[in-house]
């Protein structure tokens, strides 16, 4: 059951506090940001109590975003329920950010209300909240579809027309039915999540994948969505369809809103999106992948006569030559505290952080079959043969839009009925590194 | 402009604006007003002066407006109970609005206004809408019902709102059952007796259906519910299993974990033989590696859980050890957990691969993450037999890394592993010496130290390495001090001719210039101890220790299985029952702990004991154990607690012999257990030797133990007074009366022979048949003879247990023969069969809680014992007097738990818990012993000590 929620910028000033019990006063709030505040490295963050009191909160769009409670409730709940809110909000008020909290208030107030009650959660569907939602967004600025300035995420070059602008998707679900002129679009994601481990003897020790589709509508009445899937798709290990090159992962869920009668037989997911953003499938792909991992690291350290460590650093990538990978960064644990550098391009650059003891290794663009070297020269004092083992595993951290590692794709996006020219739909890919590290 | 202007600062005049704004005539501006008052609210200003001006805007029909107003309300009412009455007609008026939304709204509202007046004009619009043809409006009332009778319990009875409430379970929307739910279970949470959610096998149907359609949350409600539910048996458990499933791959991780619950409780009643029983553990394997995929808040808290069940039920798991392996850009405190499930889940089939990764981790950089995982090396080793060679090699290749603290805690490591498998690997000695002086850290020093002392004599140098340490002596640590005033005394007793300077100077450093008791009193009783008698002081000094146990780091088993009841709670993320931290005025903590609900295993217990002890789970806790390694540290290092607690005492007089009685006994038992009762445990058999006819040594030493031992003093050998065995009638004028009794260790058979024939008695001669723990006379039967008419005496028959062995009913029957002049008699008498108690039944703590573990619950059995009016203390006192032990003691909430083990002269460990709860004079005594069949006699025993 949940006591108070309440949304506190990084300054810990108070944008939103609810209470729903009266069970504690609000000094909680202050309490709570003294606590998070002070909270070092490695102590969990995420439950935190003082006195009876619980404190459960997630950090979103630089705020915390925290719910007390009194008694022994399910921190899964509380956690989920956080995360449910944020995406809620986002979806009421476009953007998650101090300002547009601030702004909306109103609407954030009368939100809570109908989705919280006494502490106990209600509802997070926006089809059911559409009902009694009253107070209209605002937005900072008016929503423009060329406003290309910041290309995020799902960003690609700006000639190709072909592609929606990141911020395209950052606006209010509601503000739909006003004054945007009625602009039906939907998005259809596919994010995958790539941990890799890759042994000092280049074999893969552990992959995993994890994904989703997520669907962002902007529609506003309820219409179904046929979403098809590869047709050799398959979960599991035994079954498997065709021969070889099958779409496969291990395990699969699936919103509950998602009809699956057409799924078994052809791959072909139904739903009837609702407004806002959900994920509609999730999967989990471990062990193997269908194509070679994206990058592949050759590394050689030695110790030079100057007492330095040589640390040469052979980077492949092993995609098709026309995908590219955006500005993906290296880094190299090491407790090494100089570091002299040759690198392979100059618009590269690599520096040793002292917060995180490694070398980072930035890259600004990396074509498919390419290869790049780094020569990096590291002073350790009172090198010895024992501080070769010193020298920690390689960490890439990457996005490969337009790509997923599975494999997985999606065939056609189909709206019944079928609306009129207005609708627009998008499909998009990327894979991020979630843990891709190369041990030497 | 925006509404970022609301936060602007306040100006002087401000509230006079508002009010001015909320009293026009526009709408538009009175909406903008009251957002702007709102606004002010949130950030803590006091608008309260506004209250009547607010409320004069809730009489509109724009339902923006109206809701800005009520939240208003809800805020302000509490300060304002008599202006909150004012708006007390509009909101029966709303109630009745043709708009549902309104009529929600408006009770809503009412029931978040906690002022106690309002409520009486609640209850009849309350009425109304529970029966609302509409179910936002139902849902809304619902939990209205909850908020009501959390300001006016006996209001919400009395107008029978509770009976409503239980008939929206059957209700038709899925959401208005989940919210009757919800608020049923938390009024039913503030009384435990009243039946009001009244679960049976046809509304858990009810549940179960409307499972199936409600949202989400409603879902978790639901499954909380169900997890209270008790199923009648196997089969009804199976069924509901089945149908809760199927949420386990839902999306939402709260909905999977509360499914987890419930299975896991429900699993318990299912026979393990049962096919099902196998699938079940099948699925449950993946949505708890999905849970890893999630962020990193609900990782951990996953985790948390996930370490529970591991320790419940390792086989769900135990294929799955890749998803555990730590991720580069994991939060600490995921990896951390990770690593501690690693270990959990740690085995002979999978161990190199963990041992692969764990050395990885060491080489990272984040300091604490790389200490556990050099532990974690440790621990394997002393998990795996098989892995140890590996894991010391690893540890040596890390030792070599020179790295500061990676050194430091692979020594701490390295020394648990000798303990656990001595005269192995004490080649890598020379390799740790080397590093000796990078050590900064106590508790790699004193485990240093305590290699070198234990090992001194394969240490050329160890001499010269313990010295260096005393340089700084007064600089250390206590543990290093009482580290090293061990090891120098070790080292002497091995290396006597070149260590004598080096012991004087560490006894006169530890006795004279310490003003640490502890250090202080070690330090005299190694000194007395080596003056007087140096071969006890060897004995003592270098007795060999007890084997480390392997499995380190467990939660107490009663724990767990409540724990286990409330996974994916906030208990299971402290690992701390939820009594500990939840505000006892809710109430919560009692109705909840769940019946233990496994059938087949536990019925037996339930039928045995049947009281309410029974079934309410014990929030017992063993201590935090810590790691392994500081329980090593205690069993070394912790001073001889037996003293501690007792008053000083009368200043030591110098080599007396009694005292070295006690300070040995104390001694000893500082060294093997540590714990308080250890050192009346060894005085247990001096206390009762002065009533005992071949009290062996002086009962000085007893009596010395009187004035060390203080309050842990012993009460003495329970004896059960003497009973008529053999009446005149069948013995032919000879009557017999006889007990037993066990003095100093030794079974005697205590008989008063009356001769009431007429003619003389001699020639007696007595046998035992085979008995079931071969019970003999140690000797023949010492009748001073001939025995006269009339006359009466007392005879003492040591026996032992070298007599053959044959299963008595009941097991503590003896049958005997005597035999005299006019015949052959034959009788049976019961022994009771704390006469088997050896004093050596103390066990170790881990030793408990290992055996605790390892034996099955089938052999568990459960007793009542009523009108016992002794607190745990004298009663803990009582029993040791007949050779049972206590090795812990809890108190949780006034309640006292003692764990106590007893051995029996044949080898068989009894383990028994034993539940005091103060002011009431029933204990409640669970038992479990690998020999089921004693535990009866055992109850007896306890019974018998107890109440005399």
């Amino acid at each position: 059951m949940i006591s108070q929620i309440f949304i506190l910028s990084s300054k810990g000033d108070h944008l939103i506090y609810k209470d729903f019990r009266g069970e504690v006063g609000k000094d909680a709030v202050t309490v709570f940001y003294e606590k998070v505040t002070a909270l070092t490295g490695d102590q969990p963050p995420v439950v935190m109590s003082h006195k009876e009191l619980h404190f459960v909160h997630i950090r979103q769009g630089g705020l915390y975003w925290v719910v007390t409670t009194t008694a022994d409730s399910s921190p899964f709940t509380l956690v989920e329920f956080l995360n449910r809110l944020t995406t809620l909000i986002k979806d009421y008020c476009g953007s998650l950010s101090e300002k547009s909290v601030r702004m909306n208030f109103a609407l954030i107030y009368e939100l809570l209300d109908e989705v919280v009650d006494n502490g106990y959660i209600q509802t997070t569907s926006t089809d059911i909240l559409k009902n009694f939602i009253q107070t209209e967004a605002v937005t900072s600025k008016p929503f423009s579809l060329f406003d290309l300035s910041n290309v995020g995420l799902f960003g690609a070059e700006t000639q190709q027309s072909k592609v929606a602008p990141s911020a395209a998707a950052a606006r209010p679900i509601m503000s739909s039915r006003g004054d945007q002129g009625g602009k039906s679009e939907i998005f259809v994601d596919v994010v995958e999540r790539m941990s890799v481990v890759i042994g000092s003897n280049g074999v893969l020790m552990k992959v995993d994948v994890e994904g989703q589709i997520r669907v962002k509508c902007y529609m506003p009445s309820c219409l179904e969505m046929r979403i098809g899937l590869n047709e050799e798709f398959s979960i599991g290990k035994s079954q498997l369809r065709g021969y070889g090159a099958a779409v496969r992962v291990d395990e699969c869920s699936f919103h509950q809103a998602v009809k699956l009668d057409e799924f078994d037989q052809h791959r072909i997911l139904k739903v009837c999106p609702s407004q806002g953003e959900h994920v509609v499938m999730q999967y989990l792909l471990s062990d193997e992948l269908p194509s070679a991992p994206p990058f592949r690291l050759f590394p050689t350290i030695e110790r030079d006569n100057g007492g330095r460590l040589l640390m040469y650093l052979k980077l492949r990538c092993d995609l098709p030559p026309k995908r590219a990978d955006r500005e993906p960064c290296v880094s190299v644990c090491s407790r090494s505290p100089s570091l002299s550098q040759e690198l392979s391009s100059p618009d590269q650059k690599a520096e040793l952080r002292a917060e995180t003891r490694a070398v980072h290794w930035d890259i600004p663009r990396f074509p498919g079959g390419a290869q790049l070297s780094a020569l990096f020269k590291l002073e350790v004092p009172g090198l010895s043969s024992a501080s070769m083992m010193e020298v920690g595993p390689v960490g890439l951290s990457f996005e490969l839009p337009k790509y997923t590692c599975t494999g997985l794709q999606i065939r056609f996006l189909r709206l019944t009925p079928v609306q009129a020219g207005s609708s627009q739909r998008w499909v998009r890919y990327v894979t991020h590194s979630d843990s891709y590290t190369i041990r030497i | 402009m925006t509404d970022s202007k609301y936060f602007t600062t306040t100006k002087k005049g401000e509230i006079f604006e508002l009010k001015a704004e909320l009293n026009s005539d526009k709408k538009e501006k009175k909406k903008e007003a009251v957002k702007k008052v709102i606004a002010s609210m949130t950030v803590g200003k006091d608008v309260s002066a506004l209250f009547p001006d607010v409320v004069n805007c809730m009489q509109t029909d724009n339902l923006e407006l109206k809701k800005l107003v009520y939240l208003y309300l809800m805020n302000y009412a509490k300060s304002q109970p008599d202006m909150a009455i004012m708006a007390v007609n509009t909101f029966v008026k709303d109630c009745e609005d043709p708009n549902p939304l309104i009529r929600a709204l408006a009770v809503r509202t009412m029931g978040c206004i906690r002022v106690d007046k309002i409520t009486e004009y609640l209850c009849e619009p309350l009425r109304k809408c529970l029966k609302d043809e509409d179910p936002y409006v139902r849902k809304t009332a619902a939990v209205c019902v909850a908020k009501l009778h959390d300001i006016n319990a006996q209001l919400v009875e009395d107008q029978g709102f509770l009976d409503t409430l239980k008939d929206l379970i059957s209700d038709s929307n899925p959401m208005v059952v989940a919210n009757a739910v919800a608020a049923l279970s938390e009024i039913a949470e503030s009384h435990p007796n009243s039946n009001l959610l009244d679960l049976n096998p046809q509304s858990i149907n009810k549940l179960l259906t409307a499972l199936n359609e409600c949202t989400e949350w409603g879902q978790i409600f639901i499954l909380d519910c169900l997890a209270n539910y008790t199923p009648r048996d196997d089969r009804e458990s199976q069924s509901i299993c089945e149908r809760v499933t199927p949420r386990l791959s839902h999306a939402n991780s709260a909905v999977v974990l509360s499914a987890v619950k419930v299975l896991m409780k429900f699993m318990e009643m299912l026979p393990k033989d049962l096919d099902y029983y196998g699938t079940l553990l099948k699925k449950l394997a993946p949505p708890l590696v999905t849970l890893l995929s999630a962020e990193p808040e609900l990782q951990y808290v996953a985790l948390r859980n996930i370490n529970l069940i591991v320790q419940k039920r390792p086989e769900i798991l135990k294929h799955e050890m890749k998803v555990f392996f730590v991720k580069y850009n994991d939060p600490i405190y995921v990896k951390l957990e990770k690593l501690d499930i690693m270990i959990r889940l740690a085995s002979q089939a999978n161990i190199a691969q963990v041992l692969a990764e764990l050395k990885e981790y060491a080489t990272e950089v984040d300091v604490d993450f790389v200490r556990k995982a050099v532990r974690a090396i440790g621990r394997c080793a002393i998990k795996v037999e098989q892995s140890a060679e590996r894991c010391v090699s690893t540890l040596l290749d890390l030792i070599q890394t020179k790295v500061n603290y990676v050194v430091q805690e692979a020594i701490v490591v390295i020394k648990d592993i000798f303990r656990k498998y001595p005269n192995k690997y004490e080649s890598v000695i020379a390799t740790l010496c080397e590093n000796l002086d990078s050590l900064d850290e106590p508790e790699a020093r004193a485990a240093m130290i305590w290699i070198v002392g234990e090992y001194a004599e394969r240490i050329d140098n160890a001499d010269e390495l313990l010295e260096s340490f005393l340089e700084g002596f007064h600089d250390e640590s206590t543990q290093v001090q009482l580290q090293l005033l061990t090891a120098i005394v070790k080292l002497f007793l091995k290396k006597p001719t070149e260590t004598q300077e080096l012991v004087q100077q560490v006894l006169s450093l530890a006795t004279q210039d310490s003003d640490n008791p502890d250090l202080r009193d070690r330090g005299y009783i190694y000194w007395r101890l080596l003056s007087t008698d140096p071969v006890a002081a060897k004995e003592v000094v270098l007795a060999e220790k007890p084997l480390i146990s392997e499995e380190t780091d467990l939660i107490e088993p009663t724990l767990l299985e409540e724990l286990i009841c409330h996974i994916g709670t906030l208990a299971s993320v402290y690992h701390k029952p939820p009594s500990a931290f939840v505000e006892g005025s809710r109430g919560v903590q009692h109705k909840r702990i769940p019946i233990r609900s496994g059938s087949g295993e536990s019925s037996e217990s339930q039928d045995t004991g049947g009281a309410p002890g029974a079934t309410e789970a014990p929030a017992a806790v063993i201590p935090s154990q810590g790691d392994l390694l500081g329980d090593l540290l205690n069993l070394d290092l912790t001073p001889p607690t037996s003293t501690a607690g007792a008053p000083p005492g009368p200043p030591m007089p110098m080599g007396g012999m009694d005292l070295l009685g006690g300070g040995l006994d104390s001694l000893l038992g500082g060294d093997i257990g540590g714990s308080p009762s250890m050192g009346s445990g060894f005085g247990a058999p001096a206390a009762v030797m002065p009533s005992s006819l071949n009290a062996p040594v002086g009962g000085g030493l007893g009596d010395l133990f009187d004035l060390g031992g203080g309050v842990g003093m012993p009460m003495g050998t329970f004896v059960p007074p003497k009973t008529l065995w053999l009446p005149a009638m069948k013995g032919k004028g000879l009557e017999i009366m006889g007990t037993f009794a066990r003095r100093a260790g030794v079974i005697q058979m205590e008989m008063t022979l009356t001769n009431k024939a007429m003619s003389v008695m001699t020639d007696f001669a007595i046998q035992f048949n085979r008995n079931s723990f071969g019970l003999a006379p140690a000797g023949p039967l010492q009748v001073p003879t001939p025995l006269s008419p009339n006359q009466t005496i007392d005879v003492s028959l040591p026996l032992n247990n070298g007599g053959p062995v044959m299963k008595m009913e009941p097991l503590n029957n003896l049958q005997v023969a005597v035999k005299n002049n006019i015949d052959v008699f034959y009788f049976s008498c019961q022994y009771p069969i704390s006469m088997l108690f050896v004093e050596d039944g103390k066990m170790d703590r881990q030793v408990f809680l290992a055996t605790w573990k390892d034996i099955p619950n089938e052999n568990e059995a459960q007793f009542q014992i009523n009108d016992c009016h002794l607190n745990s203390d004298a009663a803990s006192n009582k029993l040791q007097g007949s050779n049972v032990f206590t090795i812990a003691k809890r108190t949780v909430e006034g309640q006292d738990m003692l764990y106590q083990s007893m051995k029996l002269t044949n080898g068989i460990c009894v383990l028994t818990e034993l539940r005091v709860q103060t002011g009431s004079p029933t204990y409640t005594v669970s038992l479990k012993c690998r020999a089921a069949e004693v535990s009866q006699c055992v109850f007896q025993c306890y019974e018998a000590a107890l109440k005399n």
